[in-house]
C-alpha cells in the first residue's frame, strides 16, 4: 500500500491529497464506534472521573481536551480496559465496542486490548528487541498468529510513517531510534495487530516540531483506516487532526472531572456553548 | 536528539553520523582539565607537604613511612587551601580540598587492591604452572616438588556449578513474585530472605552437616546455595526494579497475559543485569570455605563424583595447606589462592563485559 505522508513520496508516484480533518470524508470502511456511557472512575476512595458519556465516531479522530488532572488519561485508559492495572482503582458504567460491552462477560480483557490499541505519552519501544520485533510484539505477547512477519512489519511501519527511515536497519535495537522515530515505533507496534480503535495520550508531548508534525500527519492518514481518540494540551493540534472534540474540566477543588461540552471540533472551538470551554480554547484560563 | 535527526526528509541512517561531505576532517579538541595556575598551585603544595614530612623525619628522628605519609598528605591540603584561597575564594579552595580528598579516598582503595593482588600474585606465581593445573596431592608427599591443585579445582567447579543450578533459578523466581506479582506472602517472603541474608556461614555448613550428614561435594552446595540464595534473590529484585514500569504497560495495552509480559519483555530486558547478579553470585560461592568445612571436607585426590565421598575445594586446599609449618606447602596455598583470584577475577570482568555489549547492542548510552 502506499501512504500520503510526504517522507514517502520519494518513492512513491501518487499525488498526496491536502489533508485537513474536513477532507476526511465518510466514514472508513470496517471501523468501529466506541460509546462511553456513564464512566466514572475512582483511585481507591477518591473519585476523579464523574457520569461522562461521550460517543466516539467509527473513522474519525476525537481529541480530548482539558486543563492539566482533570481525568483526560483515565477516560482515555478505561477505553481500553488499562485503567484497572492499577492497584485500588475502580469503574462505573460502560463502554461499548460496536455495541458489545468491553467490560461484559462476552469478551476476555486481551481481546478488548488488541482491539482497542494505546499509544503513551513517552515513546516506550522495548529495549530489548530490534525494531523488527518491536513491531511484531504485539502479535508474539497476545498469541496472534502473525501470518507473513515481513508483510506484517512493513505495512506497520508504512502506516506509521516510519517504513523509509528504518528499512535498513530493522535488526537495529528500537532505542537506537530518536525519539520521534521511537515514537512512530510505538505507533506501528499497536498497528501491527490491526486493532479497530486507537488511543493515543499526548503522543506528541515528548517531541519536536518536525517529530509532532510526522505524527499528526501519520494519526490523519490513519482516520481513514480506523476510529482515533487522542489526548492534546495542544489546541492547534486539536483542530489540526480531530473532527470530534470533548472538553474534560474540574469544575472545583477535589471534585471529580467532568465532561463540560463535546462535539464537533470546529463548533467547539469557535462557538462553544460553555462560556468555560471558550475560555480554555482561547487559552484565557487552564 | 537535534531536530535534524527526525528530519523525515532526511535519508535514514545514511544522513546521521559522519563528516559532513566535501569538508576535510576537523582535529578534536582536547578538553583541558586544569588550568596551568592550578598546576603550579598542585606543584607548589605537594613540594611543601613533602618537604614538611623530611623536616619532620630528620628533626624528630623517626622512621615511620606510613606516619610521614599521612602528614605530607595533610600538609599538603592545607597548604593547597591556603593558595587557592589567596588567588581566587574560600568557595572554591574548599572545592579543592574536598575533591583532592576524595581523589585520594579513591587512590587509597585502588592502591589496597593492587597491592593485595600484587602480593597474591607474586606469593602464587611461584608455584603456577601447568603441573599445578593438571595433578592432585594424592601421590605427592608434603616435601616432594610436583602435585598441584587439579582436586581442588574441580571441586569448587562442581559444587559451585550445582549450586547455581538450584539458586539461579529459585531466586529470580522468587525475585519474579516478590516484584511483578506482589504476591499475598511477598511480605513473608521477603522477610525470611532477610533473614537468610544473615546467616553465617558457618551455620549454614552445620546446618547440612546436621540434617544431610556425610561428606559429599552436593552438600557444599547446598550450604552455598543457602548462602548465596537471598543475596541472588535481593540483587534480581533490585534489577527487577529498574525495568521501567511503562514497559509492562506497553505490553499489557497489548493484549499480553502477565506471564508473557514478564517471560518476553520484563526478563529479557533485565537479562544482563539478571546475569551480572549471577555471575557475583557465583564470585561469592567460589570463595567461601566455612559452608564446605563439614560438608565437602577436603581431600587430596581428584573425586569426580560430587554426590558421594569427600571433596576438595580451592578455598578448602588454601585452607589445609597455609596451616601446616611447611614452606612448599604454603607455596601451594598461595598457588591456589591466586587461581581462585584469577577465577573470581574473570568473572567479575566477564559480568562487566556482558553488560556493556547488551547496553550497545541496544543503543543505550
Ligand atoms: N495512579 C493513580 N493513583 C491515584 N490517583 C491518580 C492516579 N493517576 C491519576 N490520578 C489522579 O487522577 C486525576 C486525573 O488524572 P489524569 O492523569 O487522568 O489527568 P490528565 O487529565 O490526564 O492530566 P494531564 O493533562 O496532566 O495528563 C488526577 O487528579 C490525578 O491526581
Ligand atoms: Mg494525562
Amino acid at each position: 500500500m502506499s501512504t500520503h505522508l510526504d517522507h514517502d513520496q520519494q518513492h512513491t508516484t501518487t499525488e498526496p491529497p491536502v489533508l485537513t480533518p474536513q477532507h476526511l470524508g465518510p466514514a472508513a470502511q470496517g471501523a468501529s464506534s466506541l460509546t462511553a456511557t456513564d464512566v466514572s472512575c475512582w483511585f481507591g476512595s477518591r473519585q476523579v472521573l464523574e457520569r461522562c458519556s461521550l460517543s466516539m465516531e467509527p473513522g474519525k479522530v476525537t481529541a480530548l481536551i482539558g486543563p492539566s488532572g482533570c481525568g483526560k488519561s483515565t477516560f482515555l485508559r478505561t477505553l481500553n480496559r488499562m485503567h484497572e492495572v492499577v492497584p485500588g482503582a475502580k469503574i462505573a458504567g460502560t463502554v461499548e465496542l460496536d455495541g458489545q460491552d468491553i467490560y461484559g462477560e462476552d469478551l476476555g480483557v486481551t481481546e478488548v486490548r488488541m482491539a482497542i490499541g494505546m499509544v503513551f505519552q513517552k515513546p516506550n519501544p522495548f529495549p530489548s528487541m530490534s525494531i523488527r520485533d518491536n513491531v511484531l510484539a504485539g502479535l508474539r505477547l497476545s498469541g496472534k498468529s502473525a501470518g507473513d512477519k515481513d508483510t506484517v512489519v512493513e505495512e506497520s511501519l508504512r502506516r506509521a510513517g516510519l517504513w523509509n527511515e528504518v528499512k535498513d536497519r530493522l535488526h537495529d535495537g528500537g532505542m537506537s531510534l530518536s525519539g520521534g522515530q521511537q515514537q512512530r515505533l510505538c505507533i506501528a507496534r499497536s498497528l501491527a495487530v490491526h486493532p479497530r480503535v486507537l488511543l493515543m495520550d499526548e503522543p506528541c508531548s515528548a517531541l519536536d516540531p518536525i517529530s509532532t508534525r510526522v505524527v499528526e500527519e501519520t494519526v490523519i492518514e490513519l482516520a481513514h483506516q480506523i476510529t482515533i481518540v487522542i489526548v492534546t494540551h495542544n489546541m492547534q493540534q486539536a483542530q489540526r487532526v480531530s473532527s470530534q472534540c470533548a472538553f474534560f474540566l474540574v469544575e472545583e477543588q477535589k471534585q471529580p472531572g467532568r465532561i463540560v461540552e463535546a462535539g464537533d471540533t470546529a463548533t467547539l472551538f469557535t462557538n462553544p456553548k460553555d462560556q468555560r470551554t471558550l475560555d480554555y480554547v482561547t487559552g484565557r484560563f487552564g | 536528539m537535534t531536530l535534524l535527526d527526525d528530519a523525515p526528509l532526511a535519508d535514514g541512517a545514511g544522513a546521521a553520523g559522519g563528516a559532513a561531505k566535501g569538508m576535510p576532517e576537523q582535529p578534536k579538541r582536547k578538553v583541558r582539565g586544569l588550568t596551568r595556575p592550578e598546576w603550579a598551585e598542585y606543584a607548589i603544595a605537594l613540594v611543601a607537604g613533602i618537604s614538611l614530612a623530611l623536616l619532620l623525619r630528620t628533626l624528630l628522628d623517626w622512621d615511620d613511612v606510613m606516619g610521614s605519609a599521612i602528614i605530607a598528605g595533610i600538609a599538603f591540603i592545607g597548604v593547597h587551601y591556603l593558595i587557592v584561597r589567596e588567588r581566587t575564594s574560600p568557595d572554591v579552595a574548599l572545592d579543592k580540598v574536598v575533591t583532592t580528598m576524595m581523589w585520594t579516598v579513591g587512590a587509597v582503595i585502588v592502591a589496597m587492591l593492587l597491592w593485595m593482588l600484587s602480593y597474591v600474585a607474586v606469593r602464587g606465581l611461584k608455584l603456577l604452572n601447568w603441573t599445578f593445573l593438571t595433578t592432585d596431592l594424592s601421590t605427592t608427599g608434603s616435601l616432594e616438588e610436583g602435585g598441584g591443585a587439579l582436586h581442588a579445582i574441580i571441586g569448587t567447579a562442581e559444587q559451585v556449578a550445582i549450586a547455581t543450578m538450584v539458586v539461579v533459578p529459585v531466586a529470580v523466581l522468587t525475585a519474579v513474585y516478590l516484584h511483578e506479582l506482589k504476591g499475598r506472602l511477598a511480605g513473608l517472603i521477603r522477610f525470611v530472605v532477610d533473614s537468610l541474608s544473615g546467616v553465617p556461614s558457618i551455620v549454614a555448613g552445620l546446618l547440612i552437616f546436621t540434617v544431610w550428614p556425610g561428606y559429599a561435594g552436593i552438600k557444599a552446595s547446598a550450604a552455598l546455595a543457602i548462602l548465596t540464595l537471598p543475596i541472588v534473590t535481593r540483587a534480581s529484585e533490585e534489577i527487577l526494579r529498574t525495568v521501567p514500569d511503562s514497559l509492562r504497560e506497553a505490553s499489557l495495552a497489548l493484549g499480553a497475559p502477565q506471564w508473557k509480559v514478564v517471560l518476553r519483555v520484563v526478563l529479557p530486558t533485565a537479562r544482563t543485569g539478571l546475569a551480572t547478579a549471577t555471575i557475583l553470585g557465583v564470585a561469592r560461592m567460589a570463595g567461601e570455605t566455612a559452608p564446605a568445612l563439614y560438608t565437602a571436607f577436603g581431600s587430596a585426590s581428584v573425586n569426580l563424583n560430587p554426590l558421594n565421598g569427600s571433596q576438595s575445594s580451592l578455598p578448602l586446599f588454601v585452607w589445609d595447606l597455609i596451616r601446616v609449618p611447611d614452606q612448599r606447602q604454603n607455596d601451594r596455598a598461595w598457588a591456589g589462592a591466586l587461581v581462585l583470584v584469577i577465577i573470581v577475577l574473570v568473572l567479575f570482568a566477564t559480568a562487566r563485559w556482558l553488560s556493556a555489549r547488551a547496553d550497545k547492542k541496544l543503543g543505550r548510552r
